[in-house]
């Protein structure tokens, strides 16, 4: 019962960490490797509208998720759009700029275990005798509502369509009127949300710290590669495959080969099917 | 005429006296100290708040009595990034070298602090004869003994703070004290995945179990960990009474904040445990690490009244900072400046080999007892009494104060249990 029910809540949250990376890389076609520091950023900025100017805590996590999407908007369509393409380059300057937003912050005062944002809801319930808290319920719940809204919004809305149709061939979206930057800008700005929302959701469950920017970054990239870079789908899979192997790690082999898991992971999809789940080679439609 | 010439005579007095006094402080070179420190952590930055708090109340005496003249100190700090996970060694060396050749420090003070950093750093040190005093970190038992192996070479290295050996000496005493008050003598080890953790874990589960406890496990994570939720288990499932912590990672406080939240019935007992040796812990798990014990290695990182000098320290700290000392860096690195401080006006001059000579001869009382560094080992010498030896600290987190529990002869409280483990 134990691994069911934490394996669950770590494979969600996986998913939530990943979606936004997975997101933007399947419409837009560039990886953004200032993902984790868009997380962590999230964290700092809802804690500088309720620590610092005393916002209420639903106020201020609406500001940040509105403040995190425009900022995504604005590194797709002031710096990414100028290396859209070359993929050395993106990977270079999304790297960049993520260490730009990490050491920036560290560099700002942002340092130290002080940081921390409230839960959600305090206390924990048994479930099977298994202790467990509200707060990571409440990341399952909006960790699949989450997963949901994002395929009613790319199957039924004008918006998302254009996202899917942009995903199968941004050339044939092309000859349809999209307009691709426009679209990529959007998938950043959605990508970036995901990212922030990632952060106020699990950020609660400890306290906001800068090197938390690389641990989930990898964690992310570690879930796209085995889902198939680009299929959310995908991701949301992988996120169970590798959430689970790392709780059946931990109880059976020992935590300290919990991370390894996550890189082992990589290699084994690397070597296997370099495509991962739903790659590329799969069905197009799938990617989005 | 005459009431011009007094007005001359005023104003070359008035510059005179200005400029006699000025003249001594700003024209005698200043003794540099390098400070090589990762001052993005705490173990970085406590100590660095705490060297640059003695050098200005040195400084504000008139500074250091080399052979006659008054010597101001100076401090210069260089990041070196030893506590971030996946910077090399070599950054920290690096940074070592460039006080040493750049910023032309006349002694080294504080880091490096990860131990693996420090022990890179000997034949440095070595190389260029400075002298050093580490502070903060470094707790392998490693450092001293190859000062003590190979003295001609290490020399010039010393510790002024508490080792691993000793702390284990430190926890277990306290688990027995807590095992004869409570009855409780099931241990499960929890440790981040560094050498000094697991080695400290592996002697602690082993001297343990010689003393009777039951080590029911041993869980090690890998850095960045955010869940503990099945070690908890874990713990929970095999009856664990005591939870025992080496991890200096800030994720540690994701672990307190599960175990308050599963209300597990084990008391969580930290060793390099950061996230709850900062002050602001309380507020940061909003109350949620209330009875976790921690040990921040010696008296001053927490209040007590060891020696007269503790709460002076502690209260100075406070006041120019703000915050009350943070973590186990900070007495200890401001007692190295006040230690290097007299072994230099002991020698008369900042020549390396002689202030050796004089650190090897210190005997003085500091804010966590008597300082005295072993002859070969050049490692300070630990007690339970601050009138022997430099005294440790574990203290308890209770009702958002850190008090100290550990050991006796500076206790100030209890050690309690949590509600859900009361019978």
């Amino acid at each position: 019962m134990d691994i069911l029910i934490y394996g669950t809540i770590n494979s969600v949250a996986l998913a939530l960490m990943a979606l936004g990376f997975a997101l933007v890389y399947g419409i837009s076609r560039v990886p953004n490797f200032a993902h984790g520091a868009i997380y962590v950023l999230s964290g700092f900025i809802t804690w500088t509208f309720l620590r610092g100017l005393g916002l209420n805590y639903a106020l201020s996590i609406f500001l940040t998720m509105l403040i995190i999407g425009i900022f995504g908007a604005l590194l797709y369509q002031f710096i990414l759009i100028r290396v859209r393409g070359i993929a050395i380059s993106e990977i270079i300057a999304s790297y960049a700029m993520g260490l730009a937003i990490l050491e920036g912050l560290r560099w700002g005062g942002f340092k130290g275990m002080s940081y921390t944002l409230p839960v959600f809801a305090e206390g924990s319930i048994l479930i099977g005798g298994i202790p467990v808290d509200y707060q990571r319920i409440i990341v399952v719940g909006i960790g699949g509502a989450t997963v949901a809204s994002l395929w009613l919004f790319t199957h039924y809305t004008r918006l998302g369509l254009a996202l899917r149709g942009m995903a199968q061939d941004e050339r044939a979206a092309l000859m349809l009127g999209i307009d691709s930057d426009f679209m990529a800008v959007v998938a950043m700005a959605i990508g970036a949300m995901l990212a922030g929302l990632a952060g106020i959701l699990l950020l609660p469950l400890g306290n906001i710290v800068v090197e938390a920017g690389y641990n989930v970054l990898i964690l992310a990239i570690a879930v796209c590669i085995v889902g198939g870079l680009g299929s959310w789908m995908g991701a949301v899979l992988a996120a169970f495959i590798i959430g689970f192997a790392q709780i059946l790690t931990v109880v059976y082999l020992g935590s300290h080969f919990q991370m390894v898991v996550a890189l082992l992971a990589i290699i084994f999809t690397l070597i296997l099917k370099p495509s991962g789940l739903f790659g590329m080679q799969k069905q197009l439609e799938e990617r989005v | 005429m005459k009431i011009r010439c007094v007005g001359v005579w005023v104003v070359l007095l008035a510059v005179t006296m200005v400029m006699i006094p000025g003249s001594r402080v700003t024209a005698a070179e200043p003794i540099t100290l390098g400070c090589p420190l990762p001052t993005a952590f705490l173990y970085g930055w406590d100590a660095e708040r705490a060297i640059t708090l003695a050098v200005e109340e040195i400084n504000a005496k008139g500074g250091v009595d080399v052979g006659g003249t008054q010597r101001p100190f100076k401090v210069e700090v260089m990041d070196t990034r030893d506590l971030e996970p996946g910077v090399p060694v070599s950054e920290a060396l690096l940074a070592v070298e460039k006080l040493i050749l750049e910023k032309k420090a006349d002694f080294i003070l504080g880091g490096p602090v990860r131990s693996e950093a420090a022990l890179a750093a000997m034949p440095l040190l070595s190389k260029y004869k400075k002298v050093s005093i580490v502070s903060s970190g470094v707790l392998t038992p490693k450092y001293h003994a190859l000062v003590e192996k190979q003295y001609d070479k290490f020399k010039y290295c010393f510790r002024i703070h508490g080792e691993a050996k000793w702390l284990v000496k430190e926890i277990l005493t306290c688990l027995m004290q807590i095992k004869e008050k409570f009855g409780l003598n099931k241990l499960f080890i929890m440790v981040q995945d560094v050498a000094h953790a697991r080695a400290a874990g592996k002697i602690l589960g082993k001297l343990a179990k010689k003393k009777g406890w039951d080590v029911t496990g041993m869980e090690i994570y890998p850095t960045g960990t955010t869940d503990f939720s099945m070690g908890l288990i874990k713990a929970k499932k095999t009856g664990s009474q005591v939870l025992s912590l080496w991890m200096d990672m800030p994720e540690s406080s994701i672990l307190l904040k599960q175990w308050y939240d599963m209300k597990i019935p084990a008391l969580p007992f930290g060793s390099t445990l950061a996230a709850a040796e900062q002050p602001g812990f309380w507020e940061a798990t909003k109350g949620k690490g209330e009875y976790c014990l921690a040990n921040v290695v010696n008296a001053g990182n927490a209040p007590s009244e060891a020696t007269p000098w503790t709460m002076k320290f502690y209260n100075a700290y406070t006041d120019r900072w703000d915050i009350e000392p943070e973590g186990l860096g900070c007495s200890s690195s401001y007692t190295a400046v006040y230690v290097l401080k007299h072994a230099i006006e002991r020698a008369g001059t900042i020549d390396p080999d002689a202030v050796v000579k004089a650190l090897e001869k210190t005997d003085m009382m500091g804010p966590y007892g008597r300082v005295r560094f072993t002859a070969k080992g050049h490692q300070i010498i630990p007690s339970f009494d601050p009138k022997e030896g430099a005294v440790g600290t574990i203290f308890q987190w209770q009702d958002g104060k850190r008090v100290v529990v550990f050991p006796k002869s500076i206790a100030t409280g209890e050690i309690q249990l949590p509600p859900w483990m009361k019978k």
